[in-house]
């Protein structure tokens, strides 16, 4: 056979020899330099459809299309010449402003660790419960305890919510956590081998035991300091036992420890050793010692004995201190510490419980079952009062004086600011007060790191690194100070990946990955059929408020499975492969910009075992060609013109379906999750 | 006397044929001869009858000035020119005729003022339109119809592409690109069967140049794509011709058949050992069919989409075989030139446009119709000498070049010589031959906007760049024509248009922006007045409209307010009337109704 004439030609200033005849798409490639594209596949030729594979030739007017244009000898390829971004990044836009698809789906999104929620509620679904608790644990340690807790703003997003309500992604969570011990079939984590560094993680809440979680995995060794006699942090020592049984609890921190992370307790810093010392022991420190001292009320009396901290009083039930609060209780406060407290008080033995909160029931902060829950024991709450002032007889509570609240303008959330009613005042006769109206962090021993204006650490918002090199901080005591669980070990796991990279001499920057979003209302999901969401077995109200037994009872398998069933998986199934999305986020495509009308999106239809979302599709052609050519069915075509172009099956037959070989080249070669392969 | 019925398809669209069957009943005894031709190319005069005779039976005191100065196909002086006739005309035109006293009709004839539009031109395309009965193959042999391709017979291919090569011949489809050039690339291309395809798929709006052709001269065309087939080695040849067209297809039809008929068409051509068919194929109507790759694809049966070039259609056409594409225009040319000399068809024009050009003069002009001039006129020339000039004493403002593809020119740049490198100049292109003529009641960005809106909906859909940018142009000239721009819409504009001129597949993505970019070139005022202050300076913009009563000039006669159809206007009678804005729907009856011009458009 004749050997075809070499041609020498330069790519992005590399000298490239090729055979004539090659594309320059060709060329580039065995110079290791990839031209992205959409609408190319070797073994068809070229197509020229997406434009993304266009690049810049030295004297030539034109733009050329790489998958098509020949090599020429002594071309000069430009592949990422500011012209060729550019056009390639305008076909991305383009196309991103007309793809109507979710990369991920809102509950991921909307999960501050972005938990991937859809895959483990699917893995549910199907039955592979222990696969579920490994997709959890790729983002956190405790999905037993974090399931049970959680205010799950993954729920709040869920699309489900505009069909009736939303998945129980919580609660689904937890009882594969749950499932998973009982059967003792959990995946064994694996453990890189070591790296030689160590790290000293201060705070074994939920934000240090993330942490510690993943630098071990990554072969670091590491040690977790904390305060208390236990490890958990507020989920032990904050959370009451009726919500997370503390046995539960450690299970999931054991298994941590049995990733040969080494946990030290009742070790405070400033107590038992100063923070420089601490950091010499450590190549890398993290600090997430959490936020435990009460938000005092600022009224007078507070001073006064049988005046107790919220979070103080829950601590005091746990370690056994047996609080005396009396008969007459109340709690000042709306938020879900308020609800631990009044719940936990009635099962001490108060025989009446007041929660005080000013405005209504319809702002409070606290989950809306936590406060249903709460009155189902015997709680009674007094909306629209304020303290004035905790009245004291003999140095000990005797009563509070009440101000009268209206609700008047909303603020800048929206939420109605309460305004004081002049002159309306109300005493109730009280032998104790549990101010739950906030907590915050205790700076004391970490005077070396800067601080914010509100006395939390001085934390980078993106990797958690601190003005000291080697020490990161997150969780509660950083910046904005506490919040959920989730959000802390959202932190923890940036941190932890700056930890990473610093010990292994490089840095850590976050970027805010380019998605593609779906805005949807009820309409959109007027014809799915309703399903009630799995309602959580319970104890009677009468029973569990006499004792700390957990009140939920947990789903059982079957209840969970169908549950995880009404999952719409909003997020894309195609988002790990899906070229588009790859491009766009290494061109920086902007997905709004050129956004407009949508092109013409019918929902799914089937082809023997081919779902087709039509929304999604780049019209490529790549299903329609390997169709004709490398299956010789020829079944798909393009049907309309212009923008409103679609695939179907050709001439609309639906006898294509008859036809078809199940062969599934179509959907292998679909560049990003318009086609789908169903069981 | 002899009447010939000006019947192309303007023709016939503005009666022709009803006049023709009203003389043709009175005319039982066939006292007068009664023909037909294709499109004389005034088509605002339409429809129009020709009166051919001795000159000695017509009075000389009554003679026309069309009387020896003019002369049908076939030599016969033609004696009066009559213009917009209708079917009651009937009568007294079959009368003069058969008397051979014209004096009756006198008030139908053509002005003089009118027939400078014909005097001013030069046609070599449109040689034979509107002067021969189309559907005769002896009319067109009459006025040497068929001389040239005998003449071709004796020659080399070699020597009949070096005769193109002299006359400088481009392709008048739109992109200007040498005809000798084609055709020896495709003479060379390897390959044992070549083919021939004739482009007459004219999608354009507003352009007919190949329709009046092909209607009016179909014989033409088949002897220049006679001569092309056996310069290039082509054996089999297509007619790629819109669906839309009939008339133009049934005349094609009978003109193959009679020149396959007389030996012209098929084997052994006149005895010569060359061989040719033609076929036509009917386009379903899709503009990107005009796109020579789309229209292969379409020709071997597949969905009109453009292919990647290269390889060209001289490599790789039709069925992958050696082709060559050209435009009917082009193709009307050829047989000129062969029995001229290409010398003489390079002595019109300009150093780089030679010869002449068909346009379809179109718009806000007095005299819209078919026009041929020798390269070089000015657009001056061409739109104020042959068009007259705006009518209804309106203002020039621009006129579009090129249809969809094309830009517009502006006032100030009239004088620019038809020229492929000047227009080419200007931000706009010489293209196929539409000429829209805008006054000053045309907005630009309104007319961008439809533009966009056509190139849109004609995107075959396949690349990203057209198919989707495209339609985003269209949402944003959209939104700024109803008042909701938004500032840097020109600029994201002009980097769509820079965008989609880069990546798009084929010329009609990559000149779809072409309207966007010359209107913000020359009208960039008109843009920001949309977008800056919801004004439409032309008063076109429906949404942007505001009617308003002057109290002055009202009488309070109450008409409006009757005739509004929302009852956005009140008033007593005998005093002033107000519209309400926030009720008036833009439709302008209270304008047409008032009698005292009291309503204003802002």
């Amino acid at each position: 056979m004749e050997t075809p004439e070499l041609i020498t030609l330069e790519i992005d200033g590399q000298s490239v020899s090729v055979p004539a005849g090659t594309t320059i798409f060709e060329a580039a490639k065995t110079a290791g330099i990839e031209i992205p594209n959409l609408c190319y596949l070797k073994e068809l030729g070229p197509y020229g459809a997406c434009g993304v594979c266009v690049v810049e030739v030295e004297n030539c007017p034109k733009m050329l299309r790489a998958c098509s244009a020949k090599v020429a000898p002594g071309m000069v390829v430009h592949t990422k010449s500011e012209k060729a971004l550019a056009t390639r990044k305008l076909a991305l836009e383009l196309l991103m402003g007309d793809h109507d698809g979710d990369c991920q789906g809102p509950c991921k999104l909307n999960c501050p660790a972005h938990t991937d929620c859809q895959k483990y509620v699917k893995e549910i679904a199907e039955g592979r419960f222990a696969d579920a608790v490994a997709t959890i644990k790729e983002t956190f340690p405790l999905p037993a305890a974090i399931g049970r807790v959680c205010p799950h703003p993954c729920e709040k997003a869920c699309r489900r919510n505009l069909v009736e309500e939303p998945i129980s992604i919580a609660q689904l969570k937890y009882f594969a956590a749950d499932q998973v011990r009982k059967d003792g079939n959990e995946h064994p984590i694996k453990v890189a081998a070591p790296t030689g560094k160590k790290v000293g993680i201060i705070g074994g809440g939920p934000a240090g035991l993330t942490a510690a979680f993943k630098l071990a995995q990554w072969g670091h060794a590491v040690t977790v300091y904390d305060q208390m006699p236990e490890m958990g942090g507020m989920l032990r020592y904050g959370i009451p036992e009726y919500r997370l049984p503390k046995a539960i609890l450690k299970a999931e921190t054991d298994a941590i420890a049995a990733l040969g992370v080494t946990f030290v307790n009742d070790f405070k810093i400033g107590r038992d050793a100063d923070f420089a010392k601490f950091r010499s022991w450590f190549d890398a420190v993290i600090v997430a010692n959490g936020a435990w001292k009460s938000t005092a009320m600022r009224v007078k009396g507070e001073e006064l004995q049988g005046v107790w901290g919220g979070i103080d009083f829950l601590r005091a039930v746990v370690t056994g201190e047996k609080p005396d609060i009396g008969e007459r209780v109340a709690i000042v406060g709306g938020g879900n510490t308020a609800m631990d407290a009044c719940r936990t008080a009635v099962r001490v033995g108060a025989k009446e419980v007041f929660v005080v909160y000013r405005r209504t029931r319809k702002e409070m902060p606290a989950e809306d079952i936590e406060i249903t829950e709460a009155e189902e024991e015997g709680v009674k709450f007094k909306f629209l009062y304020a303290p004035d002032e905790i009245l004291g007889k003999d140095g000990k509570v005797c009563g509070m004086r009440l101000q009268v609240m209206e609700l008047g303008e909303p603020d800048e959330r929206g939420r109605r600011k309460p305004v004081p009613v002049a002159g309306k005042f109300e005493e109730i006769a009280l032998d104790s007060v549990i101010a739950a109206i906030g907590q915050r962090n205790d700076p004391e021993g970490f005077a070396d790191l800067p601080q914010t204006q509100k006395g939390t650490i001085a934390a980078d918002e993106g990797n958690f690194s601190t003005a000291l090199p080697g020490v990161f901080a997150c969780g509660d005591t950083v910046n904005k100070g506490a919040g959920i669980a989730i959000g802390a070990i959202a932190q923890a796991n940036e941190a932890a990946l700056a930890v990473d990279a610093y010990l292994r001499g490089g840095e850590y920057r976050p970027v805010k990955p380019i998605l593609s979003e779906r805005e949807l209302t009820e309409k959109d999901f007027a014809d799915r059929p309703r399903i009630a969401r799995a309602k959580m077995p319970q104890r009677p109200p009468e029973e569990r408020r006499n004792d700390f037994k957990e009140v939920n009872l947990g789903l059982s398998p079957e209840v969970a499975q169908a549950e995880a069933k009404r999952c719409l998986e909003c997020g894309c199934h195609d988002f790990e492969e899906c070229k588009l999305i790859r491009y766009a986020n290494l061109l920086q495509a902007d997905c709004k910009r050129l956004h407009g009308d949508y092109h013409p999106g019918f929902v799914e239809q089937k082809l023997v075992t081919i779902e087709r979302n039509q929304r999604k599709c780049v019209l490529c052609n790549l299903c329609v060609r390997v169709c004709a050519e490398q299956a010789k069915q020829g079944l798909l075509g393009l049907v309309g013109r212009g923008f409103k172009t679609v695939i179907k099956p050709e001439f609309q037959n639906p006898g294509a379906t008859a036809v078809c070989k199940d062969c599934h080249l179509c959907a292998d070669n679909c560049p990003t999750g318009a086609l789908k392969v169903i069981g | 006397m002899k009447l010939v019925f000006g019947e192309g398809s303007c023709g016939i669209a503005a009666g022709a044929r009803k006049v023709r069957a009203a003389v043709e009943k009175l005319n039982a005894d066939g006292a007068v001869e009664v023909g037909i031709t294709g499109c004389i190319g005034m088509c605002y005069l339409e429809p129009i009858v020709d009166v051919y005779g001795e000159p000695g039976t017509y009075p000389p005191s009554e003679a026309s000035a069309e009387g020896g100065s003019m002369r049908g196909g076939n030599g016969e002086p033609l004696l009066a020119r009559l213009v917009r006739v209708q079917e009651k005309d009937a009568e007294r035109i079959y009368k003069a005729a058969a008397s051979g006293v014209l004096s009756g009709v006198k008030d139908l004839e053509i002005s003089a003022d009118d027939k400078e539009f014909l005097e001013k031109q030069t046609r070599i395309a449109l040689r034979h339109c509107g002067l021969i009965d189309p559907e005769d193959i002896a009319a067109y042999e009459a006025v040497d119809g068929y001389k040239a391709i005998r003449k071709v017979l004796t020659m080399t291919p070699e020597d009949v592409i070096a005769e193109i090569k002299v006359s400088g011949l481009a392709g008048r489809g739109g992109a200007g690109f040498p005809t000798w050039f084609k055709w020896n690339a495709a003479r060379n291309a390897k390959g044992d069967q070549k083919y021939l395809i004739c482009n007459a798929d004219e999608g354009d709006p507003g352009a007919f140049m190949d329709r009046a052709v092909i209607e009016s001269d179909p014989h033409s065309l088949i002897e220049g794509m006679l001569i092309a087939a056996y310069a290039i080695g082509a054996t089999k040849a297509f007619v790629y011709v819109r669906a839309e067209y009939p008339l133009a297809i049934v005349r094609l039809e009978k003109a193959l058949a009679a020149a396959k008929k007389a030996g012209l068409l098929g084997e052994n051509i006149l005895g010569s050992g060359f061989s040719c068919d033609i076929r036509i194929k009917a386009g379903a109507g899709a503009f990107v069919c005009g796109e020579e790759t789309a229209l292969i694809e379409s020709l071997e049966g597949n969905r009109g989409m453009p292919r990647l070039k290269p390889p060209f259609p001289a490599e790789k056409g039709y069925t992958q075989a050696p082709s060559n594409i050209n435009n009917v225009e082009t193709f009307a040319n050829v047989a000129w030139i062969i029995l001229n000399g290409g010398a003489a068809f390079a002595a019109m024009g300009t150093e780089t446009s030679k010869g002449t050009k068909v346009f379809a003069l179109t718009g806000k002009i007095k005299r819209g119709g078919l026009v041929e001039i020798p390269m070089g006129l000015t657009l001056r020339d061409v739109i104020f000498g042959i068009g007259g000039g705006i009518r209804d004493g309106g203002t020039f403002k621009a006129v579009q070049m090129g249809g969809p593809s094309g830009g517009c020119i502006p006032e100030h740049l009239l004088d620019t010589l038809i020229d492929y490198k000047a227009l080419g100049a200007t931000g706009a292109i010489m293209g196929s031959g539409g000429m829209v003529v805008m006054d000053s009641h045309t907005c630009m960005v309104n007319m961008a906007r439809f533009f966009l809106d056509f190139t849109a909906k004609e995107s075959c859909g396949k690349c990203v760049h057209c198919r989707i940018g495209t339609k985003r142009m269209h949402e944003i000239l959209t939104r700024i024509t109803e008042g909701k721009g938004r500032e840097g819409d020109v600029e994201l504009l002009q980097e769509l248009c820079n965008g989609i001129k880069a990546g798009a597949l084929c010329g009609l993505g990559q000149t779809a922006p072409n309207p966007v970019l010359t209107t913000i070139r020359y009208f960039r005022d008109e843009y920001d007045a949309h977008i800056r202050e919801a004004r439409c300076p032309a008063h076109e913009c429906a949404v942007l409209k505001k009617f308003e009563i002057d109290p002055a000039k009202c009488k309070g006669c109450t008409m409006c307010a009757k005739k509004c159809p929302v009852g956005a206007i009140s008033g007593e009678p005998k005093k002033p009337h107000a519209i309400d804005q926030s009720k008036c729907i833009k439709c302008g009856q209270c304008v047409a109704t008032c009698k005292f011009g009291a309503v204003s458009v802002g």
